[in-house]
C-alpha cells in the first residue's frame, strides 16, 4: 500500500490547516473519523480501573503483615535450630562436669558412677555430681531415695538437705524426703551427720529424722525391698506411707478424716495399685475408692 | 512547584504522588495489552507494593520506567505460568442507547468486528493506537512508556489503523 502521508499526519495530529481542509474532502473522510471515534468504545477504564492511594495503602498494610509472618517463620525456624545447636554444644562440650540424674513418678534408675560405684534411684529422686572432679573427690547431692553401692577409694559423700552421709566403699539406703530423713547402712560403715546428730553406722543400723525427732533402729534386711519392688515400712506415719505410694504409682491421694501420722507397719508392692491400696488401708481401718483419673480416695470406715 | 527528583519515594506523601500519576497508566498499558483475563489491577498494586519495597533504590525519575517494566514483567510471569497460549480478552465495547434498534444491532455488529481486529493486530501495535487515541496520549509520552522512539510509536499507530480500515471496509456507516 501506498504511503498515505496525510493520513499519516492526520494520525499525528500534524496537518497544517491547507491540510486539513484537503483531509476532509476526501471520499474516505468519514470512514477516518468514525474509526477514531469507535476507539473510544474500547476505554480501558469502562471495564477496569485501579484503585485509590487510600485503598492501595490498605492492601501494601495487609501485604506487609502477611509476609512479616512470612518473614517470622523462617526465624524462628533459624533461631530454633541455633537455639538446639547451641544447646548441645554447650552440654556437650562446655559442661563444666555437671551430671544430674532424675527419676519421675512410677520410675527407679540405676547409675553407674565415674569410679564404678552404681546409685540405684528410688521414684521422684535426683542426684548431681560435678563428673570431671569425681576423681578428687567423690561428692553427690541427693534428692529423694536412692541405695548406694560405693566402690572402694577415698570418701564418698552423699549431700542432702536432712544431713550429710559420709562413706568409705560400702552399700547402704539415703531417704531424704520432706520431713523423713533415714539412712540404712547394709554394708560397712556409714557416717551420718545432720544437724547435731553424728552417728557411724554398720550393717543393719539405720538413722531416721522424722517429723525432727532422732531415732535409731536395727534391720536385717540385707538391701532394700524397694530395689525389688516392695515398699516397706516400721513405724512410719501414714502420710509418709501414702506419699510413697504416690510417687510408686504416679496417682494423687486425698485423705479424708484421718489422722495420717498413725503410724504404720507393714508394705505394699508396686506392680498392683489395689492391692498396695487395701495393704494400707486394711490394717489401718480405712477405705479408698480409685476414681478414673488415678485419683484415690482414703476415708474412715465409718464415712 | 519544583521536586527534587532525586527525592527519596518511601515518604508516603511522595509515594502517592508517585502513585496518581502513574497507576491509570500502568493499568491501561496493560489492559490494552493485554486484555482483562490476567487482571491487570492486581499487577499494578503488585508493581506498586515491589515499588514501595524498593523506595530507596528507585529515585521519583526511574519510578515510571520501574512500574512499566516491573508490571509487564509480573504479566509475562503469570501467563508463562499458566502455561496458556495467550488469548486476547475481547474487550466488550459500551452499548448505545436511544437508538432504532436497526442502528443499535448494526452498531453492535461493527462493534464486535472492531473488537476482533483489535484482538487480532499485534500487541504493541495495539497498545500505541489505543494509548493515542482513546486516551489521548502524546507520542512523545507513548514512546516514553513503551522505551521506544516516536518514531516507531507513529508507525504503529498508522499500521494499526490501516489495518482496522482495511477490515472494516465492509460496514456501511450511518
Amino acid at each position: 500500500m501506498a504511503e498515505d502521508d496525510l493520513l499519516k499526519k492526520w494520525l499525528n495530529n500534524e496537518l497544517s490547516d491547507a491540510e486539513m481542509v484537503a483531509f476532509s474532502k476526501r471520499e474516505d473522510y468519514a470512514i477516518n473519523k468514525n474509526i477514531i471515534e469507535k476507539a473510544l468504545h474500547f476505554k480501558a477504564s469502562e471495564f477496569s480501573k485501579v484503585k485509590d492511594f487510600e485503598s492501595f495503602k490498605q492492601t501494601y498494610q495487609n501485604r506487609l503483615q502477611v509476609r512479616s509472618i512470612q518473614w517470622f517463620k523462617p526465624l524462628l525456624r533459624i533461631a530454633s535450630v541455633v537455639v538446639i545447636a547451641l544447646a548441645v554444644y554447650f552440654t556437650w562440650f562446655m559442661n563444666d562436669g555437671l551430671i544430674e540424674k532424675q527419676t519421675l513418678y512410677a520410675e527407679t534408675t540405676t547409675i553407674e558412677l565415674p569410679d564404678l560405684s552404681s546409685v540405684t534411684l528410688n521414684a521422684d529422686s535426683k542426684i548431681f555430681y560435678n563428673e570431671e572432679s569425681w576423681q578428687d573427690a567423690r561428692k553427690l547431692n541427693l534428692v529423694g531415695e536412692a541405695y548406694f553401692k560405693v566402690a572402694k577409694g577415698t570418701t564418698f559423700d552423699v549431700i542432702t538437705d536432712n544431713g550429710t552421709v559420709t562413706v568409705v566403699g560400702t552399700e547402704f539406703n539415703v531417704k531424704s524426703r520432706d520431713k523423713y530423713f533415714e539412712v540404712i547402712c547394709y554394708e560397712g560403715i556409714v557416717r551420718v551427720v545432720s544437724d547435731t546428730i553424728t552417728r557411724q553406722l554398720k550393717a543393719g543400723n539405720t538413722y531416721r529424722i522424722l517429723n525432727n525427732s532422732f531415732s535409731e533402729a536395727k534391720s536385717t534386711d540385707i538391701a532394700p525391698q524397694w530395689l525389688d519392688q516392695r515398699s516397706r515400712f516400721k513405724a512410719v506415719p501414714l502420710g509418709e506411707v501414702i506419699s510413697e505410694l504416690e510417687r510408686q504409682y504416679n496417682v494423687k491421694v486425698s485423705v479424708k478424716t484421718t489422722d495420717s501420722e498413725r503410724l504404720f507397719t507393714g508394705g505394699f508392692s508396686h506392680d498392683n495399685l489395689e492391692n498396695a491400696l487395701s495393704a494400707i488401708t486394711q490394717p489401718m481401718n480405712l477405705k479408698f475408692e480409685i476414681s478414673s483419673s488415678n485419683q484415690v480416695l482414703i476415708h474412715g470406715n465409718k464415712d | 512547584m519544583p521536586k527534587d527528583l532525586s527525592d527519596n519515594i518511601c515518604k508516603e506523601a511522595a509515594f502517592e504522588r508517585v502513585y496518581n500519576k502513574y497507576s491509570n497508566d500502568v493499568h491501561d498499558f496493560l489492559y490494552y495489552k493485554y486484555g482483562a483475563q490476567y487482571n491487570p489491577r492486581d499487577k499494578v498494586q503488585d508493581a506498586f507494593i515491589k515499588l514501595w519495597d524498593n523506595c530507596k533504590q528507585v529515585t521519583f525519575a526511574k519510578a515510571k520506567s520501574f512500574l512499566f517494566t516491573v508490571a509487564n514483567n509480573m504479566m509475562l510471569n503469570e501467563i508463562k505460568h499458566q502455561k496458556v497460549v495467550l488469548k486476547h480478552q475481547k474487550l466488550k465495547p459500551k452499548h448505545y442507547t436511544n437508538e432504532t434498534p436497526e442502528f443499535v444491532l448494526e452498531q453492535e455488529q461493527y462493534l464486535e468486528k472492531y473488537n476482533t481486529v483489535l484482538s487480532k493486530l499485534k500487541e504493541e501495535q495495539r497498545v500505541a493506537f489505543l494509548l493515542s487515541k482513546v486516551e489521548g496520549k502524546k507520542h512523545s509520552e507513548i514512546a516514553d512508556m513503551l522505551g521506544v522512539t516516536q518514531k516507531v510509536v507513529e508507525y504503529r499507530i498508522y499500521t494499526a489503523f490501516n489495518i482496522l480500515k482495511t477490515e472494516l471496509e465492509n460496514f456501511k456507516i450511518k
